[in-house]
């Protein structure tokens, strides 16, 4: 039941897969003639040398002048059709890796657009690793199916069909006496091959095994020590790597047997052919010439070798079929955040940002916004202060979308932000997180983001503002030093400084800011970064989920979040009169040891 | 490498007899064919000469295909005899290491070092031996052979094959070349999807997902340009090899053709060259995949003994005082310091703690606290000072003694993936159930545990139960008091856990304190209240040393602590 479910899982994978390849129907229709002429091109040969052995070499009624001359002519043609073939052979195969390129790159594409597109529920949810996983080993299992296995298969098929239409053409009753070591080899060479998928099976479970042991020990190397646990430890060890040796040496007994089986199937081919060949000669049979028996010998090589890589084929599509299932079930997440069918317009993303009685939950069953309205108008500057957990950061993955509501609505200027584009939307927004995040490339990309409309002079006026300016020209190239993933050589403050660069350059409407002060920043730089953080918010409209006092205070309209809904709001001063939580919450901010 | 190879001196010895077995009848079989074809041209061939000239080629087939069965598997197994017994060498040389060795070295590098590096040391000792002992045997009896049989067509096979096997060398070497910037550029999409991922959050905040499309599209293609390269190379292989087998076929049969048509040599002779042709063809073309995996299998060797060559500075010398089997728990600090890279944590802490007090030790974050446990634990040294313990210098005594007497729970502890008794059970050798039940009891834990499908069975980690921080640090502690041991060290262990729990834990963890020698620290007035004596440590100094009563009423760091926390509890 299970195998008969697993089956109809793969048709489905392989036809998907298949129509990745449709736009190349015309190419894979060029490969395959290429595959026919330069099969038939390259094993016409041995015919071509059981023509030298019978005409020239041994043919007793013609004078040697006239066979030395018909050997030049008949050599000629001999090496211009190894050349032609041989060179249809490369050909042949670099068209088929070219084939199996493109569908793999129209594949990662699709599969990176996807990631591109899901929602940020996916991404808080799976670790980073199982969606990398798709992009790269998934599909790079699926690159070597697509080219040495499909395209192999064919390519293999026809040299073994064009061999043996030859060696019928040539002298089909010893053809078919060597034929029948094609089945016997071909279920042993499947023996193996299956011995061998199941060794390699063992061996890549007990390898993960011994990983996951070196991994933990390695990690928990000084809880050992602490607990006099080496000797155990080592015990262990040697444990799961006896076992994975024994995997392994199951694999050398199948691999050492795979070669002298096809050295063993060629001597009995030799066998056949100088057996049944010799015996037609001797007994003085006018069908068999000693030229067809030279070339016979000739075949044997080629017979054989398409046979071990057809045998081993089975267990290729297993497992790429495997991959194929996965790649395509992230193909089919369906995008939880749509954007509308008619959108409004861009430049209707302005004014007053409101939310109306909001409902929200990131599991949908606990509330984290519990009936939230405010209203935030241009220009101002709102606070959010509470506890941790009271849903503070929430309101920021809501108005960007990353999350929708449940119940109420989000609206700017009126209008329920569902309405826009998500992509119009968060362009009008900009961000300041906690921990900034440095992209690999230049510190110009990285404060530009690649948006063509911003020149350098952009660029340096917005660093210039964010204080940022002065210690990016101190960098080696300055603007276009290239930074890695992590942003090595620059400290915290600073990347969070290039991160302000980045925002202001961008010119959002609305600004949100994670704003927390952080202990390994010095106090030089928290002074620097305080600075750039009240230019950022000068005019625009912004929202702060606010841990330093001095913005607190200066904030036009302070929220006090509590469990999710709001508990208070007004200025600091109206807070600090009315408010006895709000109090409590200033005294602790105040007293925090890190600020 | 020598040491680890030469213990199987047999195994060679055997490689090199299968491959001489093997090389050899390879050699002569041709011989039987040429035997076969001159007797059919020249029909001086009986039917029972035919039968045993066949019957010989069966016979010696046979022969050779048992011995190449056994060439392979000889030394195929010996590579991964030396990969098993140098890794278990690996292995015990880690748990040797001190804590400096695996701050300094990168997980995911010495795991690497213990997989793919030992694999490909593995392959290139096991085909090294085979490939390089048989390439050796093939070329020199291959052209004695055949400068025996006939000088002019041998020297012929040697001078083609020559230019070959240079081609093919030059060949490969171009296609490692590209085959590193393939590499390359696949890590680099890889990092980039990596970024792309990390960095989900600030790539849609800022609506850059089709930006971050178009870069993808450059690096997807030049990944198709580059694999595109490698293949060129790749592809051009075989079909290479075998145009140069029909030149050589056609260059035998023109040059000895036209003497056979002379009648001055065999048909047979010249199969017998072409089958040579085809039996040399892989052993050569071996010798140049070989010195890669030569180059590359030296490499890993290196990156191998790197680990191997180093050794710790925590570990017994020769000052160490064996006869020291028993402690109590008399720790007395003088005048301790302690630099990391040029940077002072502990700055001359001088403390007695004797035998049975509990000391309380609490500070700002990143002040020194868990710096100064691990010293008494001695999981690194001090720079200055020294701790004594019963009066010895913590340097003479063993390791396992002084660890055999310590339980220590960190903050964020490490469980190992296995049942959850096996893990309260970690540090006891022989523990039984009621000893377990009893240390589960005291971190406040049965509960929870009651709660999990196998109760104390139950598997930790991924593929069982996955603990929360709270439940990790209470296992932890329960890891800690299981050994009964006369020093109790708890670095924060109560981080986790709300402030009902804790006063729930201190009350069933604080009669074993009282019976040893306690080390905790902690941030929570609410537990360091518990201690005998509590120190502030501050930038590495103690500023502040006395009872929970004296530091209350000192101006200072604990009584703002103290203050905060009274408000942080109204808010909550």
């Amino acid at each position: 039941m299970d195998k008969q479910k697993k089956t109809s899982f793969d048709t489905g994978a392989a036809k998907r897969l298949l129509a990745y390849a449709r736009p190349y129907t015309r190419w894979m229709v060029l490969a395959l003639v290429v595959i026919i002429a330069m099969s038939g091109l390259v094993n016409y040969l041995p015919v071509l040398i059981q023509k030298i052995t019978d005409t020239c070499l041994l043919n007793t009624s013609e004078t040697a002048n006239v066979r030395v001359s018909r050997l030049a002519h008949l050599s000629l043609l001999y090496i211009t059709f190894a050349l032609v073939g041989h060179i249809l052979r490369y050909g042949q195969g670099m068209l088929t890796v070219w084939l199996g390129q493109r569908i793999i790159y129209d594949l990662r594409m699709a599969v990176y657009k996807k990631a591109m597109r899901l929602h940020q529920g996916h991404f808080d949810r799976t670790p980073v690793g199982a969606l990398l996983t798709r992009v790269t080993s998934d599909i790079d299992r699926m690159q070597g199916f697509v080219t040495d296995g499909v395209v192999g298969t064919v390519a293999d098929v026809f040299m073994l069909i064009s061999i043996m239409i030859y060696m019928v053409v040539l002298h089909w009753q010893v053809a078919l006496v060597l034929f029948t070591v094609l089945p016997v080899m071909f279920a042993a060479l499947h023996m193996i091959n299956r011995k061998l998928r199941h060794a390699n099976r063992l061996i890549r479970e007990r390898q993960s095994a011994i990983n996951a042991l070196l991994q933990e020990d390695i990690v928990g190397m000084t809880t050992i020590q602490l607990f006099n646990r080496q000797t155990t430890a080592c015990g262990e060890f040697r444990e799961r790597n006896t076992h994975l040796r024994s995997a392994y040496f199951e694999e050398v007994r199948w691999f050492s047997l795979y070669f002298p089986v096809i050295e063993a199937g060629q001597a009995v081919a030799f066998i056949l052919i100088l057996g049944a060949g010799g015996w037609l000669l001797l007994n003085q049979s006018s069908v068999i010439s000693l030229g067809v028996l030279v070339a016979f010998l000739t075949y044997i090589r080629d017979f054989f070798r398409p046979l071990g890589s057809l045998s081993d084929k089975a267990g290729m599509f297993q497992t790429a079929m495997a991959s194929a299932e996965r790649i395509f079930a992230l193909l089919d997440t369906p995008e939880a955040i749509k954007d509308p069918r008619q959108s409004l317009p861009p430049n209707q993303i302005t004014g007053p940002i409101a939310f109306d009685h909001v409902w929200f939950a990131y599991d949908k069953e606990n509330w984290v916004i519990k009936d939230l309205s405010f209203q935030v108008e241009p220009g101002q500057i709102i606070a959010v202060v509470g506890a941790t957990g009271a849903g503070k950061s929430t309101i920021i993955n809501l108005i960007g979308r990353f999350y929708d509501v449940q119940q109420g609505a989000v609206t700017i200027n009126g209008h329920d932000i569902r309405q826009f584009r998500k992509a119009h939307l968060r362009s009008r927004l900009g961000y300041v997180f906690q921990d900034p995040f440095v992209f690999a490339g230049t510190v110009a990309d990285n404060i530009s983001l690649l948006n063509p409309d911003l020149t350098r002079d952009d660029l340096i006026s917005a660093a210039t503002t964010v204080n940022a300016h002065t210690f990016i020209q101190d960098m080696p190239n300055g603007y276009d030093t290239v930074l890695n993933e992590r942003g090595d050589g620059l400290s915290f403050g600073q990347k969070q400084l290039l991160c302000m660069a980045r925002t202001l350059a961008q010119d959002p409407e609305l600004l949100f800011v994670m704003d927390e002060a952080t202990a390994s920043v010095d106090t030089a730089t928290e002074v620097l970064i305080q600075d750039a953080l009240n230019k950022l918010m000068h005019n625009r409209t912004s929202i702060v989920i606010a841990h330093r006092l001095s913005t607190i205070r200066h904030a036009n309209q302070i929220l006090v979040m509590r469990h999710g809904q709001l508990l208070d709001s007004g200025t600091h001063d109206e807070l600090m009169r009315h408010s006895v939580y709000y109090k409590h919450l200033y005294e602790l901010l105040r007293h925090s040891p890190e600020v | 490498m020598k040491r680890y190879i030469l213990q199987y001196k047999m195994d060679i010895v055997w490689t090199v007899v299968c491959t001489l077995v093997t090389v050899g009848i390879s050699l002569t079989l041709p011989f039987l064919m040429r035997q076969a074809i001159d007797g059919l041209t020249d029909k001086t061939l009986s039917r029972t000469g035919l039968r045993d000239l066949l019957l010989w080629y069966g016979g010696l087939s046979a022969v050779a295909v048992v011995f190449s069965l056994y060439l392979r598997k000889i030394p195929m197994k010996l590579s991964h005899k030396v990969e098993f017994a140098l890794r278990n060498d690996v292995f015990d040389h880690l748990t040797r290491m001190d804590q400096a060795f695996f701050r300094s070295e990168r997980t995911g590098d010495l795991m690497t070092r213990m997989s793919s590096d030992m694999t490909l040391l593995r392959d290139t000792i096991g085909q090294g031996l085979l490939q390089g002992i048989r390439t050796g045997m093939v070329l020199l009896l291959a052209s004695i052979v055949m400068l025996i049989t006939d000088t002019s067509l041998a020297l012929l096979v040697l001078g083609l094959y020559f230019p070959m096997t240079a081609i093919f060398f030059l060949v490969l070497r171009a296609m490692r070349r590209t085959q590193k910037l393939l590499q390359e550029q696949v890590s680099d999409v890889s990092n980039f999807c990596q970024e792309s991922f990390a960095g989900i959050r600030c790539i849609k905040g800022f609506a850059l997902e089709e930006r971050r499309i178009g870069l993808f599209e450059y690096l997807n293609r030049d990944l198709v340009r580059l694999n595109m390269k490698v293949q060129a190379g790749r592809q051009s292989l075989w079909p290479f090899m075998a145009f140069w087998f029909c030149l050589s076929v056609m260059m035998i049969l023109n040059l000895g053709g036209r003497q056979v048509v002379r009648g001055e040599r065999s048909l047979g002779t010249l199969v017998q060259f072409m089958q040579y042709l085809l039996y040399m063809q892989w052993p050569l073309l071996a010798l140049s995949w070989i010195t890669s995996l030569f180059q590359q299998g030296k490499v890993s060797w290196q990156r191998i003994c790197h680990i191997l060559e180093q050794t710790p500075a925590i570990a017994d010398t020769d000052q160490t005082d064996f006869q020291i089997q028993q402690l109590t728990g008399d720790i007395h600090l003088q005048d301790l310091s302690l630099d990391l890279k040029d940077r002072r944590f502990l700055d001359h802490i001088s403390l007695k703690i004797p035998t049975g007090t509990t000391l309380g030790i609490t500070g700002p974050t990143g002040s020194g606290k868990t710096l100064l446990v691990s010293l008494v634990a001695r999981l690194m040294d001090s720079t200055s000072g020294s701790i004594r313990v019963d009066g010895h210098d913590i340097k003479v005594i063993p390791l396992s003694v002084l660890r055999k007497h310590i339980g220590f729970a960190a903050q964020e502890p490490i469980l190992f993936s296995r049942t959850l008794e096996h893990n309260i059970g970690f540090g006891v050798s022989e523990p039984d159930e009621a000893l377990i039940q009893w240390a589960a009891e005291v971190a406040h834990l049965t509960e929870d545990i009651q709660s999990f499908p196998e109760r104390f069975d139950t598997l930790l980690g991924e593929r069982g139960v996955t603990l929360s921080g709270g439940q990790r640090q209470r296992a932890s502690i329960s890891r800690a008091v299981a050994r009964h041991p006369d020093i109790l060290i708890l670095d924060d262990v109560l981080s986790a856990v709300d402030t009902q729990t804790e006063a729930a834990i201190m009350k069933k963890l604080q009669p074993v304190m009282q019976k040893r020698t306690t080390l905790f620290v902690s941030h929570r007035i609410s537990t360091l209240q518990y201690a005998d004596e509590i120190v502030v440590i501050e930038h590495g100094c103690i500023t502040q040393q006395g009872t929970h009563d004296e530091l209350i009423k000192q101006p200072g760091y604990y009584a703002e602590l103290n203050m905060l926390q009274q408000i942080q509890s109204q808010l909550e």
